[in-house]
C-alpha cells in the first residue's frame, strides 16, 4: 500500500498519531516500549522486556506515581495494554482508559449481566484484559459476549453475543488480534459445554468461523469419544487463555482445557482435543497440528495457558519452539512448526505418571492413576490445581530460562459416579480433599527452570501462600510478580533474591507490564484479590487482606 | 411462591426446635446431598468438609432456616442467587443435608 501523490503521503503521515496501530504494529509489540499491544507483551507470549532503567542497583528507588481505583471487589486478574500514552484495564465489571502519565481516568465503561451468571463461573469472577486493532479496544463478558469500543471515547461499536451464559458458557479470556481477525475462546468445561474458538470480524463483530474444541461425529478425532450416547457433546475443552501466535508461521497455539466431567469413566478414549494444544490459522481456524499433553484426562489436566514461544538451541541447532509448564506437571518443549515433540520432562512433584515416552508422546500412567481410574480415594500429586496454574511465566531469551511461579501441592482425589448432564449445572464427579502439610514443606516455589532439562537454576520456596500472579522478566536483570498477601516484589533474576517490595491496597493475583513513556520506565500491576486461588486461601486471609481493585504504576525516583 | 410458603409454614415450629429433634426424610436428605454434591462442593467443599473461601456450612445456625433459604434463592456476598435454577423443595432439600446430611 504505497501512496504515490504527496497529499496523500501527508494525510498518511498526519494521520499515524491518530492512527491505531496496525497489524505491523501487533507483529512488533516488545519493538516499541512505549506500548503494549498484545497479551504476554508480544506474540511469543515470553512477558519479558529488555528494558533495563530499572534493574538491580536502581530498583531500590522504585516508587508508586500513581494509583486508580477501579470500584470492584470481584478481583482483578487481567494484563493492562498500553497505546500512545492510554492504558486499557478490563475487570468482570468494566473496561477503563488511563491516561499514563497522570493516572487519571479518561472513560469508563461498565458491563451489566445477570447477577446469576456467576453460578457457571467455575473459578473467579474476573477478566485477562483486552486487545487493541485499528482504533478499538475489545474485551470479552462474563455472560459471554464480545465487545469493542472506540478506543478514544469508549463508545459501544458493537456487542456479538458468543454463547448463552444459561447454558453453562463465560468469558473471561482477553481476545487475540491475529491476521486481521479477532479470536476468542471460551470457558465452561465445568458445566459440561462442548468448547470453541471463535473468529470474529474485528470491524462488525460478524462471527466469521467457529472450531469447535471436540470434533463432531464423522469427524477426524470424534473417533476418541465413546460412539454411543453424547459424551462428545458435554465433553468440555475450553479455552479460557488467550493463545500465542507466530506471524512467520501464521499459526496460532490455543491450549485447550480439560474434559468433563472430570471423572472420566463416562468418556472411554482419548478424548480429542481436550488438554491438548492446537495450532490454527488465524483466518480459517483450520487446525494444523495438535498435540495432546494428556489423553483421556482424570485430572482436570487443563492444557489452557501460555504456549510460551521461543527459539531453543537443541542438540546445535536453533528450533522455533512452543514451551508449556503444563499442569500435569511436565515442561514441555514442542517444534511449533509441526508439533513434534523435542522435550517433556517432570518439573514438580508427580505420582501419576512416571514420564512421558518420547515415541508416543503420551505419559506413561502410574499405578496411583490406576487407583483414581478405579474411583479409589488417592493422593495424588500434582494436585488438579496443577504444578503450575494459569499465573503465566516468563521467558528470557538472553538466560535462555523460564521463570515461574509453580505449585506444590498433592490432594486426597477421588472420583464420584457421574450422574447424567444437567445443561448450565456442575458437570464434574470428584472429591478433592486436603491433605495434610507436612512440617517445613512448602506450598510452592518461585522458581528459574532450564526449559529442555527442567532442571532449576534456583528455587526459593514458598511456605505461607502460593503465588497467583503472572511473571515479568526484565533487560534490567529482574523479575516482578505479586503475592496474594498484597506485595508487588522485584526479585534478582540470577539468584531469586528479594530485591524491593511495595505493599499494595489488596492482594495481587494479575500480570504486571513495563513499558516507557518520554524515556521513563514504568511498571504497573492491577490489585485485587479475586479469582481461583482467593476461593482457596480466603478463609486464612479475609482478615487481613481487604478486596478492592486499583491499578498501581512505579517509576524511579530522580536522583 | 405458594409451595414455599406452606413448606415455610410447615417447618416454622421445626425452626424453633433443637436441632437434635429435626428430622428429614431420607428421600430429601439423598436429593440434597445429589444437589449439593453438583452445584455447591465446587465452593463449599466435597460432603462440607473442605469450604476454602466459601462459609463453612457445619457451622451454619441450625435455627436460621429462613436466612439459608434467603441466602440460597436470592444470593449471598458472592454467592449468585439459585432460586432461578432450584425449585423451592430442592432449596429445603438442601437445609436438610445442610442440617443432617452428613451426621457421624
Amino acid at each position: 500500500m504505497k501512496f504515490i501523490a504527496s497529499a496523500a503521503a501527508v494525510l498518511l503521515l498526519s494521520s499515524t498519531a491518530v492512527t491505531p496501530q496496525t497489524l505491523d504494529d501487533l507483529k512488533n509489540d516488545g519493538k516499541n516500549a512505549d506500548n503494549i499491544l498484545t497479551y504476554g507483551m508480544g506474540y511469543h507470549q515470553q512477558r519479558y522486556s529488555p528494558l533495563n532503567q530499572i534493574d538491580k542497583n536502581t530498583v531500590r528507588r522504585l516508587v508508586p506515581v500513581w494509583n486508580l481505583s477501579l470500584d470492584n471487589n470481584w478481583g482483578e486478574q487481567a494484563q493492562p495494554i498500553v497505546y500512545n500514552g492510554v492504558m486499557y484495564v478490563t475487570n468482570a465489571r468494566a473496561t477503563v482508559a488511563i491516561d499514563v502519565a497522570s493516572g487519571k481516568q479518561i472513560w469508563k465503561q461498565t458491563l451489566e449481566w445477570p447477577p446469576e451468571t456467576p453460578r457457571v463461573v467455575c473459578c473467579g469472577v474476573s477478566n485477562k484484559g483486552a486487545a487493541i486493532y485499528n482504533g478499538k479496544v475489545y474485551r470479552t463478558t462474563l455472560d459471554a459476549h464480545v465487545v469493542a469500543y472506540d478506543a478514544k471515547t469508549g463508545k459501544e461499536i458493537w456487542k456479538s453475543k458468543a454463547a448463552e451464559w444459561k447454558d453453562g458458557f463465560s468469558l473471561t479470556v482477553a481476545p487475540l488480534v491475529a491476521n486481521g481477525v479477532l479470536i476468542t475462546g471460551i470457558s465452561g468445561a465445568e458445566f459440561g459445554v462442548r468448547g470453541f474458538i471463535d473468529g470474529w470480524d474485528p470491524e462488525t463483530g460478524k462471527q466469521l468461523w467457529r472450531h469447535y474444541t471436540i470434533p463432531a461425529r464423522g469427524e477426524k478425532g470424534n473417533e476418541t469419544w465413546p460412539q454411543d450416547g453424547n459424551a462428545w457433546q458435554i465433553g468440555g475443552g475450553s479455552a479460557w487463555i488467550t493463545g500465542s501466535y507466530d506471524p512467520e508461521l501464521d499459526l496460532m497455539y490455543w491450549g485447550i482445557g480439560n474434559p468433563a466431567p472430570w471423572a472420566s469413566q463416562s468418556r472411554p478414549g482419548d478424548n480429542l482435543y481436550t488438554s491438548s494444544v492446537l495450532a490454527m490459522r488465524p483466518k480459517t481456524g483450520e487446525v494444523v497440528w495438535y498435540y495432546q499433553f494428556t489423553p483421556n484426562d482424570a485430572y482436570d489436566y487443563d492444557a489452557c495457558w501460555e504456549l510460551i514461544l521461543a527459539e531453543l538451541n537443541v542438540g546445535g541447532k536453533p528450533r522455533k519452539v512452543a514451551m508449556q509448564l503444563n499442569r500435569n506437571g511436565f515442561l514441555y518443549v514442542l517444534d511449533r512448526t509441526n508439533g513434534a515433540l523435542i522435550s517433556a520432562k517432570a518439573y514438580e512433584k508427580m505420582n501419576w505418571a512416571s514420564h512421558v515416552d518420547m515415541k508416543t508422546g503420551r505419559p506413561v500412567e502410574t499405578d496411583i492413576a490406576k487407583s483414581i481410574r478405579e474411583a479409589k480415594a488417592t493422593e495424588h500429586w500434582p494436585s488438579t490445581r496443577g504444578a503450575k496454574n494459569w499465573e503465566h511465566a516468563a521467558f528470557n531469551p538472553q538466560t535462555g530460562l523460564l521463570y515461574a511461579n509453580t505449585l506444590h501441592e498433592g490432594r486426597m482425589y477421588k472420583h464420584l459416579e457421574t450422574k447424567p448432564h444437567v445443561v448450565g449445572q456442575r458437570y464434574m464427579y470428584i472429591e478433592n480433599l486436603p491433605l495434610p502439610r507436612a512440617a517445613g514443606e512448602p506450598v510452592g516455589h518461585i522458581e528459574a527452570i532450564d526449559p529442555l532439562t527442567a532442571q532449576k537454576k534456583w528455587r526459593v520456596p514458598l511456605m505461607d501462600f502460593q503465588i497467583w500472579s503472572a511473571m515479568l522478566a526484565t533487560g534490567g536483570g529482574l523479575l516482578f510478580t505479586g503475592k496474594e498477601t498484597g506485595e508487588f516484589i522485584a526479585l534478582d533474576a540470577d539468584t531469586g533474591r528479594q530485591l524491593w517490595q511495595f505493599q499494595t491496597g489488596s492482594g495481587i493475583n494479575a500480570m504486571p507490564v513495563t513499558f516507557t513513556q518520554n524515556g521513563r520506565q514504568y511498571v504497573t500491576v492491577l490489585s485485587g484479590v479475586g479469582g481461583l486461588y482467593w476461593n482457596i486461601a480466603r478463609e486464612q486471609l479475609k482478615d487481613k487482606v481487604p478486596p478492592g481493585g486499583s491499578v498501581w504504576t512505579f517509576a524511579l525516583m530522580p536522583n | 411462591m405458594a409451595s414455599l410458603g406452606v413448606a415455610a409454614l410447615a417447618c416454622a415450629p421445626a425452626t424453633a426446635q433443637s436441632p437434635q429433634l429435626q428430622t428429614f426424610a431420607p428421600q430429601q436428605l439423598k436429593t440434597g446431598a445429589e444437589i449439593y454434591a453438583r452445584n455447591c462442593s465446587p465452593c463449599h467443599g466435597a460432603r462440607m468438609l473442605d469450604p476454602q473461601g466459601a462459609s463453612d456450612l457445619r457451622k451454619f445456625p441450625r435455627g436460621e432456616r429462613e436466612r439459608f433459604i434467603n441466602s440460597v434463592t436470592r444470593g449471598k456476598n458472592q454467592m449468585p442467587p439459585w432460586g432461578g435454577l432450584l425449585k423451592p423443595e430442592e432449596v429445603e432439600a438442601l437445609w436438610a443435608y445442610v442440617v443432617a446430611g452428613e451426621k457421624s
